[in-house]
C-alpha cells in the first residue's frame, strides 16, 4: 500500500489536499449549518469523483469499486447530516 | 464458535468474504448508514412517547454567563457591564414564556416583542438589547457561539450598554428537554453613556427581529428608543428566581449520544480498514477493490468534523 502511495503521491496530494480544506471550512463556519451542509456535500461528491478519476487512470474501475466509493460517501454524509440535525445549530 | 466465525467474516479477510472483511464492503456500508438514520428516528421519536427523557445537559450559571461577557468587554477596551436584577427578572421571564408558549423567537407567537418584557418589569430603557441561546453545554460554548456571530457579538460589545440581565430555564420545547439562555442589554434614561472607546460598527440602527425561529443566526441587535422622560431610574421589581437548577441532568442528550455512535463506528471501520489492508498485504493477495488508504482519510476527516460540530442555537 504504501509503495502505492508513493508512486502516485500527487493523486493522494490532492485528496488529502481537498479533505483538509473541507475540514478548515467547516471549522471557520461552524457557526453556518447551511454552509456546513453544502461542504460535506461537496468533499462527499470530490471524494466519489476522485476515486472514479484515480481508478480510471489505473484502468482497474469497476462497478464494485465505484459502489464502495458512493458508500463510504454516503455513510460519512448522513453521519454528519444526523449531527447536524441534533446539533439544533 | 459459530458467533466467533461471524465476527472474524465481518472483520478479517478471508475466502468466505472474498478476501476483503464484510463489515467494509459496500453493501455493509449502506447497511450501517440505514442503521443510522434508523437510528436517528427512534431518538427523535422518544420525545412524542415519552416526554422529558430527551434533553441536552447543561450546567450553566447566570453567573458564568455575566462573567464571560464582561471579560470579552474588557479584552477590547470596553467597561464591563453591571449585573441587573430586574433585566435578569425580565429575561428569564423571556425564557419562560419561549418554553410555556412554545416557541423559540426574539418575538412571541402573538407578536410580543422582547422590549415588551423589559417594560413589564419596570426597566425604563433608552437602549437594549436581547441574545438567546439554546441547547448549548456550558456558558463558555454560549459565550463563544455569540462571538462568533457578528449581529450577537455586535451586542456583547456594544458600548451603549451599560447593565445586563440573564436569564436561564429548562423546560420541553418541541418535546425535548431544552436549556435556554436569555440576556439582556439595557441602559437607562438615567445612565450616562460616555464611552469614549470606538462604536461596533453597523449598530446604530433599529434592527429588524426575525420572528420566526430559523436555524440560521438572525439579526439580534436591537436599540429601540422609547419615549419615556428622561432621568427616571427603573424601578426594580420582585425578584423571580428559576424555579430548576442550572445543573440539572437530563437522561439522553441526542447530539451527545448521536456522536458517541458516530465515533465509534468510524473508529471501528478505521480500524477494520487497516487491519485489512495490513492482511492482504501480507498474503499478497490480489484484488480489485477501493484505495484503502483513500477510505481512512475519507472516514479520518469525517472523524475530524465530528469532533467540531457543537450542540447549540443562538437567535
Amino acid at each position: 500500500m504504501l509503495e502505492g502511495i508513493k508512486k502516485h503521491f500527487h493523486h493522494y496530494f490532492s485528496l488529502i489536499a481537498i479533505m483538509g480544506v473541507g475540514v478548515t471550512g467547516f471549522y471557520l463556519y461552524r457557526y453556518d449549518q447551511f454552509f456546513q451542509i453544502g461542504v460535506i456535500t461537496s468533499l462527499a461528491l470530490s471524494y466519489i469523483s476522485w476515486g472514479i478519476i484515480h481508478h480510471t487512470i489505473h484502468k482497474d474501475i469497476s462497478l464494485s469499486v465505484i459502489l464502495e466509493y458512493v458508500a463510504v460517501s454516503i455513510l460519512g454524509s448522513i453521519m454528519i447530516y444526523i449531527l447536524l440535525f441534533n446539533s439544533h445549530l | 464458535m459459530r458467533f466467533i466465525d461471524h465476527v472474524i467474516h465481518l472483520l478479517i479477510p478471508r475466502q468466505s468474504n472474498n478476501h476483503r472483511a464484510k463489515i467494509i464492503q459496500a453493501d455493509s456500508l449502506l447497511i450501517i448508514a440505514s442503521l443510522l438514520i434508523a437510528f436517528n428516528f427512534v431518538l427523535n421519536y422518544i420525545p412524542k412517547v415519552r416526554p422529558g427523557v430527551l434533553g441536552y445537559a447543561a450546567s450553566i450559571s447566570k453567573d458564568e454567563i455575566v462573567n464571560l461577557t464582561n471579560a470579552k468587554r474588557v479584552e477590547t477596551g470596553l467597561s464591563p457591564l453591571i449585573f441587573n436584577e430586574t433585566l435578569s427578572s425580565a429575561a428569564f421571564s423571556k425564557a419562560r414564556d419561549m418554553i410555556d408558549r412554545d416557541y423559540w423567537a426574539h418575538t412571541g407567537p402573538d407578536g410580543t416583542t422582547p422590549w415588551s418584557f423589559f417594560s413589564r418589569f419596570g426597566y425604563k430603557y433608552r437602549y437594549a438589547g436581547e441574545n438567546l441561546a439554546r441547547d448549548f453545554s456550558s456558558a463558555g460554548a454560549v459565550v463563544d457561539a455569540w462571538m462568533n456571530s457578528p449581529t450577537h457579538r455586535d451586542n456583547i460589545l456594544n458600548p451603549k450598554y451599560k447593565e445586563i440581565g440573564v436569564g436561564i430555564t429548562e423546560g420541553d420545547l418541541a418535546g425535548v428537554d431544552s436549556t435556554i439562555v436569555v440576556q439582556f442589554f439595557g441602559t437607562t434614561y438615567a445612565d450616562k453613556v460616555t464611552e469614549s472607546v470606538a462604536q461596533v460598527p453597523g449598530t446604530q440602527v433599529t434592527a429588524k427581529i426575525n420572528p420566526r425561529p430559523s436555524l440560521k443566526p438572525s439579526p439580534s441587535p436591537s436599540f429601540s428608543p422609547v419615549p419615556v422622560e428622561v432621568g427616571i431610574a427603573p424601578e426594580v421589581q420582585a425578584v423571580v428566581s428559576s424555579p430548576v437548577s442550572g445543573n440539572q441532568k437530563v437522561l439522553i442528550s441526542p447530539f451527545t449520544t448521536t456522536r458517541t455512535v458516530s465515533i465509534t463506528v468510524l473508529a471501528m471501520l478505521i480500524l477494520v480498514y487497516m487491519l485489512d489492508a495490513y492482511l492482504v498485504s501480507k498474503r499478497k493477495i490480489t484484488r480489485i477493490a477501493g484505495r484503502t488508504f483513500a477510505h481512512v482519510t475519507f472516514l479520518l476527516m469525517i472523524l475530524m468534523i465530528v469532533l467540531i460540530i457543537k450542540s447549540g442555537s443562538i437567535l
